[in-house]
């Protein structure tokens, strides 16, 4: 990748990402952090979960990045009496042509809203392992690829516990980040507040990016190019959590590739063809946290969370910065 | 960074514990090429065995199992069988180990048959360091000792782990890591695998103890290793052949050549070095015509001195010395050889390297250990007398009467009437029936056995009656020197002049690289001695291609040995034991503690030379100072100061440059990123703001960053980045004063 020829190229970029950014800013107010790391998630080709208390728009945000894009999108509502097939499909027989038919499940769209995924049971969550994974499903042994760019945005309630089935690690390792809304600063509430409540339909934004822009994105982001120290960096982080006492086990190497593609799209969303060591700290804690269990495991999640996000930022602080 | 180093894993461990278990049993199962024992076969059944195991790991699965269960009592049923049958200790338990170590070499094997394997190697290595003693021995043991560290290192990094250690369920059972066995494959990874900090550190702190070692190897005192372990009591017999005590004659004789080295010799000067070395260990003087020459008895008794056990020997007394010598030749004798020392003549005073039980004969220049030796002894002669006539005193004094007693052997010839009679025809014949001095007669002699045979390793005395020595006289068929100088003995003696026959080396080659004498069993060597009749034995060799039979005067052969000088690739070998044998084995107490001084006096002159060039340094920059200032000089010092500043701050500013330039690929080093690296970390601290509101500090962050982090093709011109950062600081700095 030269200056010269990519020089364009990346002002295009840049620019299509903050109309995408500005356009989603108008539904979610003073998240700008958040908004970014979603586009983070898009740009990588990975998928996102969003653990927050509910009311805090994480549907929302979902519905807002996926109607700001020329793109399919598909809500599921997680229950507990939701089958595998109502995920991804089924093939049944269809009288006028005397054959089964694959009706495709919600999954076959771009932009997937997994709405509460940890109500589904374990069989259910399974069924989104192969499509998070190859972003294709098989049914009866025959694959079935679904729509590209393909994203999953799940929503967790990490306090309500009754009734769930936690996400098994394997699975929460296909996220590429975990995300976290919180509450909003009482300037932004209030400007919420002032505003009339709209229901998820009005979020309609006009699409700003086409689907054959975020797989631009996504091809341009693998060819990001990361120094030396940087992988150096990025990999002390990566077994520095496999010594930590504080944790249970290490992140694994998915983890690790997790968090340089994460710094990558980074990178390009901030106008950079290379990365630079704050990529990677500020993303560390979103792609890594979730893969990691307390040693000492307290009992709430949000307690959790906080003890791996703390020893996470301690690793990463007491690593010498390769600049 | 070690975390990211890559690690083998237990299947390569145990791959390379093969691989190492494979080499040290090839090392302990080739010491014993340096050891005289008859076990070639073994030898190379096991390096065959053990070699093909070690390039096809999947070879141990297919030996058969019931070959496995047999290999253990055939092995032990062996060892008793050679015992019984030849009654030698040591070769057959060497000749155990070797089969043993080629069964565990050919079976798959575990942490207990590793540590075996160990024990095995190491029996075979410390035996073959103490009979040798040789340089040999040390480069092995040190080889050795690497070797068996690493696998004890890896026995203990495999053992403890469940199912990894107790991977081995038969010897014959494919292990699970045989399947994924590739060699190239292996060294790669241990290549990629190794730190190289920890191999150095290693290497060194193993190189710091065989030094260590080495240097109390020096500080302590010698003892004699044989006497200590019992060595030589395992030996009963004598492997080789060259000299010997008796000589036979048969009707019918095939002398072998045996090329080993019998003894080095090291020569003070090599002008002193005769054309023709005569190396005599003993006289022989009965004759019987069935069992050949020997010693006898009587004369045994009276001719030796009783056994005296020291470390210096004088010459023998009653015999001056022609003119005073500083001559010293040291003396190397292989094991084996003989218990009978060889001497080139009469000497001052002889040194051994320990304390020896020794016999001297001075009536026949004879030195006698009690036993044979089974390890290299070394002795050291001051000033030895090489010439072809030695004085007898003893049996001067005794004249008539001495040929009488314990001395008429030294005229005895054959006993039948017959044999007597042929023999004075024979001396007739020489004489033309004149009464000739020994002088002549041994010139006649000497002449006339040599027109009439020719030389062979292979004689064929005629068949027929009486004496083998008479008929081979009579007969014109070729011979060896046994025949020659029995044969003018018998004439010798028949012609009235006592006369005995010597047994010892002629001749050697001379080592170009180490400049020493090197006598090889070929060069074993009969020759005669016949009495003057004045007082002294007059040295007559008979053989054809000896220079002449008399040799009154012995010629320097210094030149001659330097030009026909041994410089082949054994005698490079050779060379590297004599060097082992001049620097280490051949130390008495003076001069082991000589070596010491002059260790300990180099390294005071090391750091004397040092404090003195440093002391004259300082010495001169102190005058220098002192003198009176002009302007020449102030001008002077400023420029010598101007250049080391300016030499220090190159040095420290280019030295990751040459890093980098000489690394290559280590991109920590690279210059570029570097400076970028440090003119970040520099704006960060002037002015941790000044990328947010400057423009044109933006743009040289982003430009900065590019360099530090970005693609090397992508890169603006570094030297203009850089001083648009200079000029930034300076513009910071200059504001922030203003404020």
């Amino acid at each position: 990748m030269t200056d010269s020829a990519q020089a364009p190229v990346m002002a295009d970029t840049r620019q299509t990402l903050a109309r995408l950014g500005t356009n989603m800013r108008q539904y979610i107010k003073g998240k700008d952090e958040v908004i970014e790391q979603v586009l983070v998630g898009l740009i990588a080709g990975g998928h996102v979960l969003i653990e927050d208390l509910p009311g805090v728009g994480k549907t929302t945000l979902a519905y807002a990045l996926a109607r700001s894009m020329d793109c399919a999108f598909a809500r599921i509502q997680f229950t507990s009496d939701l089958l595998p097939s109502d995920v991804t499909g089924v093939a049944i027989y269809d009288e006028t042509v005397k054959e089964f038919v694959f009706k495709k499940g919600p999954v076959f769209a771009n932009i997937v809203l997994a709405d509460e995924i940890n109500r589904a049971t374990p069989k259910t969550q399974s069924a989104l392992l192969e499509v998070m994974d190859r972003a294709r499903v098989t049914i009866d042994g025959e694959a079935h690829a679904v729509g590209q760019p393909f994203m999953v945005f799940a929503t967790q309630n990490p306090v309500d516990y009754e009734g769930t089935f936690p996400l098994p690690e394997s699975q929460m390792d296909r996220f590429l980040l975990r995300l976290h809304m919180g509450y909003p600063s009482e300037r932004d509430e209030l400007e919420i507040l002032r505003q009339a409540r709209l229901g998820y339909d009005a979020i309609a934004p006009n699409p700003v990016v086409t689907r054959s822009e975020v797989a631009q994105w996504q091809a341009l982001a693998a060819k990001v190019f990361v120094e030396e120290s940087v992988l150096d960096f990025l990999l002390k982080i990566v077994t520095a959590t496999r010594t930590e006492t504080a944790f249970r086990a290490g992140v694994s190497v998915r983890g690790g590739l997790a968090l340089r593609s994460a710094a990558q799209a980074r990178a390009l969303l901030q106008g950079r063809d290379f990365v630079i060591p704050e990529d990677v700290t500020s993303l560390a804690p979103a792609v890594l946290a979730h893969r990691l269990v307390p040693a000492h495991a307290p009992g709430d999640a949000l307690e959790a969370r906080r003890v791996v996000e703390a020893a996470l930022r301690q690793i990463v602080s007491r690593l010498p910065n390769p600049a | 960074m070690d975390n990211q180093r890559p690690k083998l894993n237990a299947q390569e461990l145990q791959q390379l514990q093969w691989l190492l278990g494979g080499v040290l049993s090839l090392f302990a199962i080739w010491s014993v090429f340096y050891l005289d024992v008859e076990a070639l076969g073994a030898v190379l059944a096991a390096t065959a065995g053990v070699g093909a195991a070690l390039l096809r790991p999947g070879l141990p699965a297919r030996v058969p199992g019931w070959l496995h269960k047999a290999a253990f009592p055939l092995i032990v049923a062996g060892f008793v069988f050679e015992l019984w049958a030849e009654g030698q200790v040591l070769p057959a338990m060497i000749r155990l180990d070797l089969w043993l170590i080629l069964y565990r070499g050919i079976s798959y094997r575990g942490r207990r048959e590793d540590l075996q394997l160990i024990v095995l190697g190491m029996f075979l290595v410390v035996v073959a360091g103490v009979l040798t003693v040789s340089v040999a021995f040390a480069a092995q043991i040190v080889v050795f000792a690497a070797c068996a560290l690493l696998l004890l290192f890896l026995i203990t990094l495999n053992g403890p782990a469940p199912g990894v250690g107790a991977a081995v369920v038969a010897p014959n059972v494919r292990p699970a890591w045989v399947g994924r066995m590739g060699h190239l494959q292996l060294l790669r990874r241990v290549i990629a695998c190794a730190d190289l900090r920890l191999v150095v550190m290693g290497g060194a702190l193993f190189a710091g103890v065989v030094v260590l070692s080495g240097l109390l190897f020096m500080a302590i005192p010698r003892f004699q290793f044989e006497n200590s372990l019992f060595l030589d009591g395992l030996f009963s017999g004598k492997a080789r052949s060259g000299f010997s005590e008796n000589v036979r004659f048969g009707e019918v004789t095939e002398i072998t050549q045996d090329t080993g080295v019998a003894l080095r010799v090291d020569v003070s000067d090599a002008a002193q070095v005769p054309a023709a070395l005569y190396l005599r260990m003993l006289a022989l003087d009965e004759y019987d015509p069935a069992g050949g020459f020997r010693l006898s008895k009587d004369l045994r008794r009276a001719a030796f001195a009783s056994e005296r056990t020291v470390s210096r020997l004088h010459g023998p007394r009653g015999v001056r010395l022609a003119g005073r010598s500083d001559a010293v030749w040291t003396f190397y004798l292989e094991p084996g050889v003989s218990r009978y020392l060889p001497l080139p003549g009469v000497f001052s005073q002889i040194q051994f390297r320990e304390v020896q039980a020794v016999q001297l004969s001075p009536s026949l220049l004879a030195l006698a250990l009690r036993r044979e030796p089974a390890t290299m002894t070394a002795y050291r002669m001051e000033s030895p007398q090489l010439s072809a006539t030695l004085p007898d005193p003893t049996y001067a004094a005794g004249g008539a009467a001495a040929r009488r007693g314990p001395w008429q052997t030294l005229m005895q010839g054959p006993a039948a009437a017959g044999d007597q009679a042929r023999l004075a025809s024979l001396v007739r014949e020489i004489g033309g029936g004149a009464t000739l001095s020994p002088e002549a007669f041994a010139e006649r002699a000497g002449a006339w056995l040599q027109q009439r045979h020719a030389y062979s390793l292979s004689p064929r005395v005629p068949a027929g009656d009486g004496d083998v020595l008479v008929r081979w006289m009579e007969s014109r068929a070729a011979g060896h020197c046994e025949l020659f100088a029995g044969s003018f003995v018998l004439l010798a003696r028949a012609a009235g002049h006592p006369a005995r026959l010597v047994v010892g080396f002629h001749g050697g080659s001379w080592n170009g690289y180490s400049n020493n004498l090197t006598i090889h069993n070929r060069d074993a060597h009969a020759w005669a001695e016949i009495w003057d009749g004045e007082g002294a034995w007059l040295r007559v060799d008979p053989t054809p291609g000896a220079a002449a039979p008399m040799g009154a005067v012995e010629p320097t052969g210094a030149a001659a040995l330097h030009e026909g000088g041994d410089r082949g690739w054994s005698a490079r070998v050779e060379s590297l034991r004599m060097f082992w044998y001049r620097r280490i084995v051949n130390f008495d107490q003076r001069s082991q503690l000589e070596t010491l001084h002059q260790v300990k006096e180099t390294v005071q002159i090391i750091g004397q030379t040092f404090r003195e060039m440093f002391g004259q340094g300082a010495r001169s920059l102190r005058r220098w100072l002192g003198q009176p200032w002009t302007q020449a000089r102030a001008l002077d010092g400023a420029l010598l100061m101007c250049a080391a500043v300016v030499l220090s701050w190159l040095a420290w500013r280019y030295r990751t440059r040459w890093r980098w330039h000489k690394g290559g690929r280590d991109h920590r080093a690279d210059p570029v990123r570097r400076e970028a690296g440090r003119w970040l970390r520099k704006l960060a601290r002037v002015a941790p703001d000044w990328a947010v509101d400057d423009p044109a500090g933006r743009e040289v962050r982003e430009a900065l960053l590019r360099l530090r982090f970005g693609a090397r093709a992508t890169w603006p011109e570094p030297g203009r980045v850089f001083a648009q950062a200079a000029a930034l600081v300076r513009q910071r700095r200059s504001r922030s004063r203003a404020t």
